[in-house]
């Protein structure tokens, strides 16, 4: 008998554990993001912005189902251990043993294209955040879009229009093997051309270059007007050190992705200053959204969010909670709700047409006195476009 | 003709009741699985042809899957799926034909440093093809669905682990033992080594292609430094060593531990697990040095001595 009552306890108690997690009736909602592997270094400016979010919802009482109630939300985040392989099987685990209300997006281009397909067949919506490819546009749309506005085609003529703004007339082009940085290149160099620009040095180099004293030796040879870094936060940093120790002059220096992130103006103090960089937000606007998200982030983690990825990942949350507001968890209404709406966020109106973000237009910063200004396109510009001037 | 041993028939029909079984749950996460488990096991079984039978630990083997995934989206929309990824395979073992002769020369850790160099020679090579040719990675829209890949994969490991046991039976598996005890004294003997060892690389070569073109298609992108990352290599190693016996046991026993273990263990631990699986491992390598083929072996073998006495 006794032994019964304990079988009987026991199973209560676990059908207790069992019905627990229904009877809290959050909001479940699931990611994967590469928290090992190549790309770790790259994820926490998104997973900070996440946690960030649904910690404000929370604290707002819950996130606003279509206006007829409020549900807390909580995270469920898997390692993809930054291979798109992982992260197909993660999102399949999320939709059908999860069974999660909403999805978030992971980091990177391949594991946004890897998880496509999932979406597509299980006709789940999802907002995409920090991916950005020519390729993108080849997706079928409805259950996937993306907020950047950084795609290789308009970053070119974007780049041109700085390049004449800044007066160069000739250039260095520095390019990673990785594709990010080739798909750059890859459009970057006719629109250079048409507009007579002239390049001087153009280099390749391998994802994991150790040393570019030998190609920065060329370059400074070469006296060019303008240096175009087409690179990775690692070789970024690599870039500022060797061209600051050789003394590289160009007025106009860019580097692709890097010196967006909190700790690179950290780590050069001054020696940054005039860096040209990928981007289309800073918190110097009149945008208050931005302002509130700024000061929220750097009080909670105590650094500045990443203007590009920390920016796209709050971005894509601000948009799904926007839409859920409107339509709620359903799907079909999600889907409708995203597609047609626009939405107030910290980068200002987005609208998707078809995957792409239709209104945001492609954008560059400048580290100006440790801070990064918007500096193109000149309406939205929060500071000037400056020459710079030496290494301090 | 012999009769099969257990140790060929049991993971034939491991291998096929789980490929059976999988898709009752209904799940695309269970096929998912299903699918990596049967990957891993194509791999493995195929590296142990050269590498256990042969003795020759070839640490470059993801060098065949990134070139069978290669030559899938190359001719991607040009033949059907089904066809690039045959193509893929026999791609793979063609480029096994081509480095065998050279790279077959050399043996023990310089074998090994030589086959992890060249698989990465090959991926940077493929990255300047690839940067030549104006592609950023390539997206491959419409491939097949889970199911068909499932049973594809499937059907790979299937193969994988026939390929070993036929190979074991026939005079070529005698002559790569040969090989692995004392290549100078098979040599003497009339075993005709170099023919045999390519023969085997060569073998080895051609699923991994396959297994290669589906996780291309599984993902739906291709790009060079994730095609042919060294941690695949490395895996089937660990997958190897932890199955623990040279006969198409090993393979699926490592395979399958190692996947299943992890899978439970991102699951239910996702911000630890990594640790976890790292000091099981430390653990099963200081504690089960035969791997669990071994611990099977000592397990059968102490209880049939209890049931004797």
């Amino acid at each position: 008998m006794k032994k019964f009552v304990g079988v009987l306890a026991a199973s209560a108690l676990a059908a207790a554990a069992w019905a627990a997690p229904a009877q809290a009736a959050e909001v479940r909602i699931g990611y994967s993001i590469a928290k090992t592997g190549l790309f770790a270094p790259a994820a926490p400016s998104q997973i900070n912005a996440y946690n960030l979010w649904a910690e404000q919802v929370n604290a707002r009482g819950g996130l606003d189902l279509g206006g007829k109630e409020r549900r807390k939300v909580k995270l469920i985040q898997y390692d993809d251990q930054s291979n798109p392989g992982n992260a197909v099987k993660i999102y399949e685990k999320l939709i059908t043993q999860d069974k999660v209300d909403l999805l978030l997006s992971p980091w990177g281009t391949p594991h946004h294209f890897a998880i496509a397909s999932v979406l597509e067949r299980h006709k789940f919506p999802m907002i995409g955040s920090t991916a950005s490819s020519v390729q993108l546009r080849n997706m079928k749309p409805g259950n996937i879009w993306f907020t950047t506005a950084a795609v290789a085609d308009k970053l070119a003529t974007a780049m041109v229009g700085l390049l004449q703004t800044a007066g160069v007339k000739s250039v260095a082009v520095l390019t990673n093997q990785l594709p990010f940085g080739q798909e750059n290149k890859k459009f970057l160099m006719p629109a250079l051309k048409a507009a007579g620009i002239e390049v001087l040095v153009d280099a390749d180099y391998p994802p994991n270059i150790k040393d570019m004293t030998a190609i920065l030796v060329k370059v400074k040879a070469a006296k060019p007007d303008g240096v175009i870094g087409l690179a990775y936060p690692g070789d970024s940093i690599l870039y500022i050190n060797k061209a600051r120790e050789i003394g590289i002059a160009a007025k106009f220096q860019y580097l692709l992705v890097g010196p967006a992130i909190g700790f690179f103006r950290g780590m050069f103090k001054g020696a940054a200053d005039g860096i040209v960089t990928l981007g289309h937000w800073s918190p110097h606007g009149d945008n208050a959204r931005s302002k509130a998200f700024y000061a929220a982030y750097k009080k909670k983690f105590k650094q500045e969010p990443d203007y590009l990825d920390s920016v796209e990942a709050w971005v894509s949350v601000e948009i799904l909670e926007q839409a859920v507001a409107k339509a709620g968890l359903d799907k079909d209404k999600l889907r409708q709700a995203i597609s047609t709406g626009t939405f107030d966020t910290i980068i200002g109106k987005v609208r998707f047409d078809g995957v792409q973000n239709a209104v945001t237009p492609t954008g560059f910063l400048q580290i100006q006195k440790g801070e990064l200004h918007v500096v193109w396109p000149k309406d939205r510009q929060t500071a000037p476009l400056a020459p710079k001037t030496g290494w301090k | 003709m012999r009769l099969p041993a257990p140790r060929e028939t049991v993971p034939l029909l491991l291998v096929a009741a789980i490929a059976a079984i999988l898709p009752v749950f209904g799940s695309d996460y269970y096929l998912g699985v299903g699918f990596a488990l049967f990957g891993w096991i194509a791999l493995v079984q195929s590296w142990t042809i050269v590498s256990g039978l042969a003795g020759y630990i070839s640490l470059g083997h993801v060098v065949f899957a990134g070139i069978g995934g290669y030559v899938l989206v190359l001719t991607w929309g040009a033949v059907p799926v089904w066809a690039g990824a045959v193509l893929g395979a026999l791609a793979a073992g063609l480029f096994a034909l081509l480095v065998g002769l050279p790279v077959l020369r050399v043996r023990g850790p310089y074998f090994v440093i030589l086959t992890f160099g060249l698989a990465e020679f090959a991926k940077y090579v493929v990255i300047n093809i690839e940067n030549a040719l104006g592609k950023f990675g390539r997206l491959i829209l419409g491939g097949p669905q889970v199911e068909t890949l499932y049973w594809a994969m499937a059907a790979a490991a299937l193969a994988g682990t026939l390929a070993v046991i036929a190979t074991r039976r026939v005079r070529l598996g005698a002559g790569l033992a040969a090989v692995r005890e004392d290549e100078l004294a098979a040599e003497t003997i009339g075993v005709p080594t170099v023919r045999f060892k390519l023969f085997a690389f060569a073998l080895s070569a051609l699923l991994p292609g396959f297994v290669g073109a589906l996780f291309v298609l599984r993902t739906g992108y291709f790009e060079p430094a994730q095609a042919f990352d060294p941690v695949i290599s490395f895996t089937i190693v660990t997958m190897a060593i932890i199955g623990g016996s040279e006969d198409a046991r090993g393979p699926v026993l490592g395979a399958l531990f190692l996947v299943v273990l992890s899978e439970l263990l991102w699951a239910s631990f996702p911000q630890v697990y990594m640790i976890i699986l790292g000091a099981l491992l430390i653990g099963f390598v200081l504690f089960a040095p035969n791997g669990v083929a071994g611990l099977l072996d000592r397990l059968r073998s102490t209880g049939g001595a209890r049931a004797a006495t």
